[in-house]
């Protein structure tokens, strides 16, 4: 009665209802003969020609998958015979089935981790049911021990951080003091980190004194290592003091001709101009930023910290354009000088010089020909 | 068998929103619901395990799907009881699991791994119906547990029944996966058979070498 299954991996027609033991090719080809005006002869004919051709399809079945999906009238016949020593094509490689039982719910990983824990949770219950924990009576349940209490500890240690506070500000530092011990006692040993995660971290300066900061602007990104400048060739100078006249090697240093009295007459005293470098992607300030404005942004902090001559440069800038990469630049220079000299930082933050400027390109709208502006209004 | 069937919450189904083609798969009509006829369920639901078996035998993968709250347990136990060859979907089935395995799995993975299923049982087909249409598309063989407000071609070996009731569906899947499990333990035999084979060969090859 269970109609006889093919293998499992047959193509599948979700029409196929009942798959019987003729196939349906032969019951179609019956099915015409017997359409046709004909005596029972021709039936039976047809019927005998329809199980012949039922024997040549399972002659194709033997001889290989792929002839079997493609049995056409006009297919040659091949003896049994000669199909013995053919070479069957070999199934393709197959390739490892997924690890996960989950694996087509899309999200493994979860769905494996949870279910390990609901199983976790099922067999704790079941154990803690045959012990007989679960579920508890109602003596057992208010005999339980109290939970640990955090909320008295954590009270008392507020009202303590309270007295110290005001014992600091009163003046008693010894008492302020030994609150503090007592306190030190239940406080963690990452208490700065753990305070200090929120805020912002100082600049740190490596073995050779070099700080590293990095600003941006627009869409630049400028990482920046300043260090300061060595008074190289100046031990003699200083040494000499100030008032000397130092001759040049062009020119001796004189007065203006036709003064003989005054403050004109006398020869100027050589200032020592101290050079830095500022190096940009490896490549001098001057050429990488041609244009004057951009030099001049650079620059800016250092004229107004006054520190002109006093730090080496030496930056890597990526993204953006010029004027972003001027700017990201300027940025990180104020932020190491106020770093190096801690001094200089209120006067870089009244010029604003170390506020990342917030400005961006703004995107583009549907509707709008560029950010803002409109297309052409039409009438009609 | 046919006892433990109509024992269970497993007959009659639906008020007169039934299917057409679901007539011949219907006892009648009683009280405004459609009773099914268990005389047509018992084949199918055999010839489902056949397949079923078939299909693990021949080391194939089979994925259960049953995505209410009471089949999840069902269907996390069927999977189970399959080993390796079995998987489960008690969650939401995300569109695009077969047809966009790309997208969904990453191209390592469906690039090395294989990702369509060779067999996927519904346990509750009307809120799948994407991912029966899933399984049409990538030519994936079928079998679901069909209601008789539905229309039974929707999968290939459809079993009429009661898709409501939780014991039915847990019935179902019960009997499908005990009838995998013993396809399973015949394709690890022949695994077995085939490296014994295998290693004799290599032995014999070794002295003439």
């Amino acid at each position: 009665m269970t109609p006889s299954l093919e293998s499992g991996r047959s193509f599948p027609l979700a029409t196929q209802s009942r798959p019987g033991r003729l196939s349906a090719r032969t019951c179609a080809l019956v099915r015409q003969r017997a359409r046709s005006p004909s005596s029972s002869v021709s039936l039976s004919r047809a019927l005998v020609s329809g199980a012949v051709r039922g024997t040549m399809n399972i002659a194709k079945q033997v001889a290989g998958g792929a002839l079997r999906f493609r049995a056409y009238a006009t297919a040659a016949y091949v003896p049994p015979a000669s199909l013995e020593g053919m070479q069957r094509a070999r199934p393709p490689p197959s390739k490892p089935k997924p690890e996960s039982p989950s694996f087509y719910t899309g999200r493994a990983n979860y769905f494996d981790q949870l279910l390990a824990l609901e199983k976790a949770a099922k067999q704790t219950r079941t154990a803690l049911q045959e012990l007989q924990i679960l579920p508890l009576p109602r003596f057992a349940q208010q005999n339980l021990p109290p939970s640990p209490g955090y909320r008295r500890f954590i009270g008392q240690l507020n009202q303590l951080n309270e007295y110290r506070r005001l014992a600091e500000v009163a003046g008693h530092m010894e008492l302020a003091g030994r609150i503090q011990r007592v306190l030190d006692m239940f406080e963690r040993e990452n208490k700065d980190a753990i305070l200090a995660q929120g805020k912002r971290k100082p600049v740190k300066f490596d073995e050779f004194g070099r700080s590293y900061t990095i600003g941006r602007r627009k869409e630049s990104t400028a990482r920046v290592w300043v260090i300061k400048a060595k008074e190289a060739a100046s031990s003699s100078t200083a040494a000499a003091g100030q008032g000397e006249a130092q001759p040049s090697q062009d020119a001796p240093a004189v007065g203006i001709p036709g003064f003989t009295r005054g403050p004109l007459s006398m020869a100027p005293t050589p200032i020592k101009v101290p050079t830095t470098n500022i190096l940009v992607n490896n490549i001098p300030l001057v050429e990488y930023f041609p244009h004057l404005s951009d030099r001049e942004r650079i620059v800016r902090p250092f004229r107004i910290a006054g520190l002109l001559g006093a730090y080496n440069v030496f930056a890597l800038v990526r993204g953006g354009g010029s004027t972003g990469q001027s700017g990201a630049l300027a940025l990180g220079i104020a932020k190491a000088l106020a770093a190096h000299v801690p001094e200089v930082e209120p006067l870089l933050r009244k010029a604003k010089m170390l506020k990342r400027d917030p400005r961006m390109v703004e995107r583009k709208k549907t509707g709008r020909a560029k950010s803002r502006k409109a297309y052409t209004w039409v009438k009609r | 068998m046919s006892a433990l069937l109509a024992s269970g919450a497993h007959f009659g189904h639906s008020q007169k929103r039934m299917n057409p083609n679901f007539v011949p798969y219907a006892y009648g009509v009683r009280a405004g619901i459609t009773i099914i006829d268990l005389d047509h369920t018992l084949p199918l639901l055999r010839r489902a395990a056949q397949v079923v078996r078939g299909v693990a035998a021949r080391g194939g993968s089979v994925v259960f799907v049953g995505t209410r709250t009471d089949l999840r347990s069902a269907v996390r136990l069927a999977a189970e009881r399959m080993g390796k060859q079995g998987y489960h979907v008690g969650e939401r089935w995300l569109p695009g699991t077969l047809t966009n395995k790309v997208h969904m799995f990453g191209p390592e993975v469906a690039r090395d791994t294989q990702v369509i299923p060779d067999l996927v049982v519904f346990l509750n087909p009307i809120p799948n119906i994407h991912a029966i249409r899933e399984c049409a598309l990538e030519h994936v063989p079928t079998i679901g547990i069909v209601d008789s407000n539905v229309d039974p071609r929707i999968v290939m070996y459809p079993i009429p029944a009661n898709d409501e009731s939780t014991r039915t569906a847990e019935l179902v899947a019960g009997l499908l996966s005990v009838a995998g499990r013993e396809g399973v333990a015949i394709y690890q035999e022949e695994q077995a058979r085939a490296a014994i084979a295998a290693s004799k060969r290599s032995r014999s090859r070794e002295p003439l070498a």
